[in-house]
């Protein structure tokens, strides 16, 4: 350092001379050829980004030639003189400074700029300034980035008026639009495919085939191409007061919350009780709870003024992300587990990243790094999900509910609570026996009262007992007398979010996101663009057990007059009916998110999600009685030719089902779905053993389920971080870890492999196979007929028919396959149809 | 308006459907660039228009280096044991000194030396010094580049194992054989991109999340291959659809969904899905028969080890490996070690028999996996890579005994081939092994190189997720190490 002090001192005193000598330095063609092709590109990529620009970093400007020798803070980058002295030189060679900072450039590119110098410094006579566009700073916070569509308040819209309405106000907004581009919505589905759609969208599971011939005929009018729309709505309803919606909705939000059963890491272990979160959220959608007061039991419910069992399950909210048990740097695992909090909500409830600006302000959005810390202090309190044991996860995390718990993990809870009483028990009395004969007479009396059994057991140590046996002695006193004062009560557990209010900590702004580098004390407060409240937390009552932070989070992001939050509600359920979101960056309403395609039906909607006490399924109601939702999804080559993306909804778009579709049709189509199993701790498939020889623990963490469980829904598969079910998961499954707003649609070979040979598909080919011949009778073509038939959900074609009937005779005669091998692969190919996958 | 100009869709959608979805893509811009847009091939079937996310794309510059194969030995190899000659270790042993350690068994400030294990003898015309523990890797020294200066972020299994093959400590990222499928694509459609061999004792710990894709889609994630038996799961069809039986259940399959699609022609997903079924048909002829060694002349299966029963399962996995290159497979990823314990090279207890037992299985493989390359003029194009989690403290972990704990300050890597400089070494630990000193390197710049090796700029290969484009090597970017490039 001392050395670079002097050298500084130095060049200043020579520099100042030589750069006013400098000024009319003569170069070759050659020499401006090797800058112009060599060195400009080397400075954009490498150095500009910082040294350009009104406020380079240490002053120095790159861009002129003027600049470099001029230099900045240290001195001029260049030394004419004595090339090797050079500070750029010294910099990029990584003496000195270390520059750029991402690592050395190459040596071929050293050499370049190293040569370059060599030569002079050439530069082009007309050239001022290397023309370098430096990326804007953040967006600030300012009235001209506050006028951002989604920051404004929601307006309710004036309904456009259109020449020929539609079934309701939904389309009068996207015709008003589609006239505009000279389009006409496309004409209504079919009656079976729209009741099938809409089995699907709201079940997730076809129609039992009485169900789709009754509502396709009730649906259907004697005017082709119109529907009866009284018997829609009362579809809708029928399908609402299904107890199936809520595991079809309820997948939806597990998808968000990046919900899942273990930990992942090293020991991948399981998250107790965790299965109680799914099962209230099944239930709040068939409750249809309003959406406000979801999401203030998922963030508060442990700090509303009458917390409920539901509440308090609610907020395992918390407790779904990533556990690290042994993280090599606990404080950064700390603020990576506030970080996922801060994922999760500001995205799921709010569509804004605010993660983003962990390390600094948001390069995108106005959401300066300070407002990511105030949103930590809403959590800062919460008490990590463990410390290492699974101990320590029953005490931050798992709490004892009001609520009876079920007969059958009770008996298991009581079972084990005998046998560890037991084990206890004998363990004390067979020491305590060692000793009886030992008492003397006070200590007779004495040895009467538990308190004093440990001093007088202590006092024969290394007498009549040794040190192991009195230390185990105390161990197992000491377990027995936890035990007895823990008997199971019959109530449930549940995982739960838990404060530690004896320390309420501060907050700080952690310097480019570092736990090591804290910097200003932040307190509790929304983000700043959206003009909030401030954030007002009360005094703590007495007896307290939350510091009450997160309920003025809940209140603020469930206040009709959030910007955000019921326009990011109502656009989840517009995508999760159409496949896409009015804004297709579900999750991003920021800057750089999608802008509507429909804004002011956003708005709309918004206001009337709001208006029905935030009730999603009068949303379901309203968007699926719209002549939007009942569209053909047949393609129209003039619309098409408009509009392919069909950002203006000229028709309803197909959609391939999801994995948890394509399991469960699998298993209705052959008559094994288990459906009527709801609830409950989660079930094992059969994974096959190729792949638990992935895990270092083959077979480890996954269970064996009665063949009855096996058949349930998929939503109550056991999902393990990192094992997951691969059929479910070769359909593209939500990732775990990670908040999901939109799943990928794949299509992929490996998942053809899956459905012809692998040995859930085989096996559920025979129960189809058998299932067909159980109840369609002998005949080969009744039997085709009935395959096909509950595979397509519709009475297939004589062609259909016979192409099935051709392949059998195919199998039998040059296969030698008998009558139920051929009938198996036919249900095969029939479980394989593109019309069982799709959804029209 | 936006006009359609591929398939028929326009480029916003083609992103959508093939599962960027919404995020979008960071290399969008240059898939502009290189026209990849309008690359459309064509199935197996010679028919049907499928547009596949692992086609093949173009790299940002000429690579060096077309495949990679990564040797990773989990569990941790000890650098001073192996490759980093500590000569004044040598009668140290048992002496106690002042060290800063950090492993599973938290931070020390001192510990007993356990000295060096093996003797070290020169090689090569480098001169190289290697421990009797690789005397055949040895005899390759003149083709590697010795890493002795990585470092890592954590000493501990799960999060350094993701952090190796993901660049984070965190779970939920994709790994390095997804960013290079993602970025490059894969010559060959019959057989996966990325393939990762395990352990037949176990795989590593966390599993799966070792080659996930993080929040890519599936795609590029990693399949995972065997060299005996089947070669990848759900690949043989039953045995009662031998004789075209399987191919009558596909014909039927066609027609059907053929007359599905007629109704239905704009949406090419559904043609997507049948050419799948035509891929899947391929993959199972080819798989099988990249995986049958038995092609292999004799001379070619002893000097891989294959008749040693020591070293005859690595053995197998690095011929498969070779075989798979030829094929055209992107990245393979060969786990030396699983499960627990000694299983791997996690040498808590009996150093010595710990690393005598993994090296052995692993020497004679490596070193005919660099010659058998070499002799066919295939190294020039394959990138190897050979390393663990971290290495391993040059103090004893306990009070007794040899086993050394975890060291993620300073540890060796060697990279051979594809453009890598042969002879040389890189970088150095202190005089015990304890930490790295000169030329710093991080997992990162490791990444870093081999993004680039492989034709991508590690600061550019992008993908928009979660708000930010997200990179392998994080979003503070990182070079690769030129002193290794040639």
């Amino acid at each position: 350092m001392q050395r670079r002090a002097v050298h500084i001192f130095s060049a200043i005193l020579v520099c100042t001379a030589s750069v006013l000598a400098d000024e009319n330095a003569e170069f070759t063609q050659d020499q401006v050829e090797f800058f112009d092709s060599q060195v400009v590109d080397l400075l954009k990529s490498n150095c500009l980004s910082c040294h350009s620009g009104k406020s380079p970093k240490g002053a120095l400007n790159l861009t002129t030639r003027a600049g470099i020798l001029q230099g900045g803070d240290s001195g001029p980058a260049v030394d004419l003189k004595d090339h090797a002295e050079s500070y750029l030189i010294q910099a990029i060679n990584y003496e000195g400074y270390e520059m750029p900072p991402s690592g050395q450039m190459s040596p071929q590119q050293i050499g370049v700029l190293t040569k370059w110098v060599e030569m002079g410094l050439p530069w082009p006579k007309d050239l001022h300034e290397i023309e370098f566009e430096v990326h804007a700073g953040p967006p600030p916070v300012n009235e001209e980035n506050k006028k951002f569509w989604s920051f404004q308040p929601v307006r309710l819209p004036e309904v456009p008026a259109v020449k020929q309405p539609g079934n309701n106000a939904v389309d009068a907004f996207i015709r008003h639009k589609l006239e505009a581009a000279g389009l006409t919505q496309s004409p209504a589905a079919d009656a079976r495919e729209l009741v099938r759609r809409m089995h699907y969208d709201l079940l997730g599971l076809p129609a039992e085939p009485m169900e789709l011939d009754r509502w396709t005929a009730k649906i259907s009018t004697a005017n082709a191409g119109e529907l009866n729309q009284s018997a829609i709505a009362e579809l809708i309803d029928h399908l609402l007061e299904s107890p199936h919606y809520g595991e079809q909705w309820g997948r939806h939000w597990l998808d968000l919350v990046r919900y899942a059963e273990t930990n992942s890491y090293e020991r991948d272990s399981a998250k107790p009780h965790v299965w109680r979160y799914r099962d209230y959220v099944i239930q709040a959608f068939n409750d249809d709870k309003p959406y406000d007061q979801f999401v203030t039991e998922q963030l508060a419910g442990d700090e509303l003024s009458e917390p409920t069992a539901d509440s308090f399950v609610a907020t395992g909210y918390y407790r779904l992300g990533r556990w690290d048990d042994e993280p090599a740097d606990p404080k950064l695992a700390i603020y990576d587990e506030f970080d996922d909090i801060v994922t999760t909500t500001s995205q799921t409830f709010l569509g804004l990243t605010v993660n983003c600006a962990r390390c600094h302000d948001h390069k995108i959005d106005p959401i300066p790094q300070k407002d990511y810390y105030r949103m930590v202090a809403f959590f800062r309190n919460i008490q990590r999900y463990g410390q290492r044991s699974q101990e320590s996860v029953l005490s931050a995390s798992v709490m004892q509910i009001d609520r009876p718990a079920d007969a059958r993990s009770y008996q298991q809870a009581i079972a084990n609570y005998d046998k560890s009483l037991k084990d206890a028990e004998k363990q004390v009395s067979k020491i305590e026996k060692l000793i009886l004969n030992d008492l003397q007479d006070v200590e007779k009396e004495d040895f009467q009262y538990e308190a004093n059994r440990v001093r007088i057991v202590e006092k024969r140590q290394g007498g009549i007992l040794d040190d192991r046996q009195v230390k185990n002695y105390k161990k197992q006193f000491e377990k027995l007398q936890h035990l007895k004062a823990n008997k199971p009560t019959g109530l449930a557990s549940a995982l739960c979010v838990k404060e530690d209010v004896t320390n309420i900590k501060p907050t700080y702004l952690l310097t480019r996101g570092s736990p090591h580098a804290e910097a200003d004390e932040v307190t509790p407060g929304f983000p700043s663009i959206l003009s909030p409240p401030d954030a007002v937390i009360p005094p703590m009552p007495e007896g307290a057990q939350t510091s009450g932070r997160r309920k003025v989070l809940a209140q603020w992001i469930t206040s009709a007059d959030n910007p955000l939050t019921a326009r990011v509600m109502v656009n989840r359920i517009w995508q999760y009916h159409f496949g896409r979101g009015i804004v297709r960056s579900s999750s991003d309403f920021g800057f750089q998110g999608t802008k509507p395609t429909h804004p002011e039906l956003l708005d709309w909607l918004a206001v009337k999600f709001v208006e029905s006490g935030w009730s999603v399924k009068a949303m379901h109601k309203l968007i699926m009685s719209s002549s939007a939702y009942q569209m053909s999804s047949r393609p129209s080559e003039q619309s098409f030719a408009v509009d392919p993306v069909n950002d203006l909804l000229w028709r309803f778009d197909m959609r391939r089902l999801s994995s948890e579709e394509i399991r469960d049709t699998i298993l209705w189509v052959n008559g094994s779905l288990n459906k009527d199993r709801m609830f409950g701790p989660s079930i094992y498939t059969d994974i096959p053993a190729a792949v638990k020889a992935g895990q270092s623990q083959p077979g480890s963490g996954w269970g064996n389920s009665t063949p009855d469980d096996k058949v349930r829904r998929s939503i109550y598969i056991h999902v393990k971080r990192s094992l997951l079910d691969p059929f479910i998961e070769s359909f593209d499954f939500a990732d775990t870890d990670q908040t999901c707003p939109v799943r990928f649609v794949t299509t992929q070979p490996t998942q053809a492999l899956g459905m012809l040979n692998s040995e859930f598909i085989l096996q559920q080919a025979s129960v189809f196979a058998e299932f067909i011949r159980e109840t369609s009778g002998d005949s080969a073509e009744s039997q085709v007929t009935a395959a096909l038939t509950r595979a397509m959900q519709r009475k297939p074609t004589q062609v259909e028919i016979e192409r099935g009937l051709e392949l059998i005779e195919s199998l039998k005669q040059h296969n030698n396959m008998n009558d139920e091998q051929a009938r198996k692969y036919f249900c095969l190919v029939a479980l394989n149809l593109n019309e069982l996958m799709y959804l029209d | 308006m936006t006009t359609p100009n591929f398939c028929g869709r326009t480029r916003r959608e083609f992103l959508w459907q093939t599962g960027a979805g919404f995020t979008g893509l960071g290399m969008t811009a240059l898939l502009d660039q290189d026209g990849f847009l309008n690359n459309q091939t064509v199935a197996a079937d010679g028919e049907t228009q499928w547009d596949n996310p692992l086609a093949p794309k173009q790299p940002h510059f000429a690579p060096k280096a077309k495949n990679v194969i990564f040797f990773y030995c989990y569990g941790g190899p000890s650098h001073i044991d192996t490759f980093d000659y500590k000569p004044d270790m040598y009668g140290m042993d048992g002496k106690t000194i002042e060290v800063k350690t950090f492993g599973r068994g938290g931070h020390k400030n001192q510990g007993r030396i356990v000295e060096p294990r093996w003797k070290f003898n020169q090689y090569g015309e480098c001169g190289k010094w290697v421990s009797d523990l690789f005397p055949n890797v040895a005899t390759c020294v003149d083709d590697i580049a010795f890493l002795h200066s990585m470092t890592a972020d954590s000493p501990i299994h799960g999060s350094a194992m993701l952090m190796m093959n993901s660049g984070r400590v965190l779970s939920g990222n994709p790994c390095l054989g997804s960013w290079v499928n993602y970025g490059l694509g894969s010559v060959n459609q019959d057989l996966p991109g990325f393939v990762v061999m395990l352990d037949p004792r176990g795989g590593p710990i966390s599993g799966s999340k070792n080659w996930s894709s993080g929040y890519m889609p599936a795609t590029y994630q990693a399949t995972v291959m065997r060299s005996q038996g089947d070669p990848i799961l759900d690949l043989s069809p039953p045995s009662e659809l031998a004789d075209g039986g399987q191919r009558r259940l596909l014909d039927t399959l066609r027609q059907y969904n053929g007359d599905h699609a007629a109704l239905r022609s704009d949406n090419s997903n559904l043609a997507a899905r049948i050419a799948s079924y035509e891929l899947a048909y391929r993959m199972q002829s080819e798989a099988p028969e990249a995986v049958d060694l038995s092609q292999e002349s004799q001379a070619t299966q002893e000097m891989y080890g294959l008749n040693d029963p020591k070293c005859s399962t690595v053995g197998r996995q690095c011929l498969l490996a070779r075989r798979l290159v030829e094929r055209g497979v992107r990245m393979i990823q060969i786990y030396s070690g699983g499960a627990h314990n000694d299983d791997n090279w996690d040498a808590h207890g009996d150093l010595e028999t710990n690393h005598n037992l993994h090296a052995g299985e692993t020497d004679k493989p490596l070193a005919a996996l660099i010659k058998d390359l070499k002799q066919r003029d295939m190294l020039k194009d394959t990138l190897i890579v050979w390393g663990g989690e971290f290495g391993r403290q040059p103090t004893a972990e306990y009070a007794k005994g040899s086993g050394r704990d975890h060291n993620s300050y300073g540890f060796t890597m060697w990279m051979a081939g594809g453009g890598i400089k042969g002879g040389v070494s890189v970088g150095t630990t202190d005089e015990i092994g304890a930490q790295a000193v000169d030329d710093k390197f991080h997992v990162k710049h490791l990444h870093a190189t081999i993004l680039h090796q492989m034709g991508l700029d590690p600061n550019k290969l992008s993908y928009f997720f979660g708000g930010l484009d997200n990179k392998l090597v994080g979003v503070e970017g990182a070079q690769p190490i030129w002193k290794v490039i040639a």
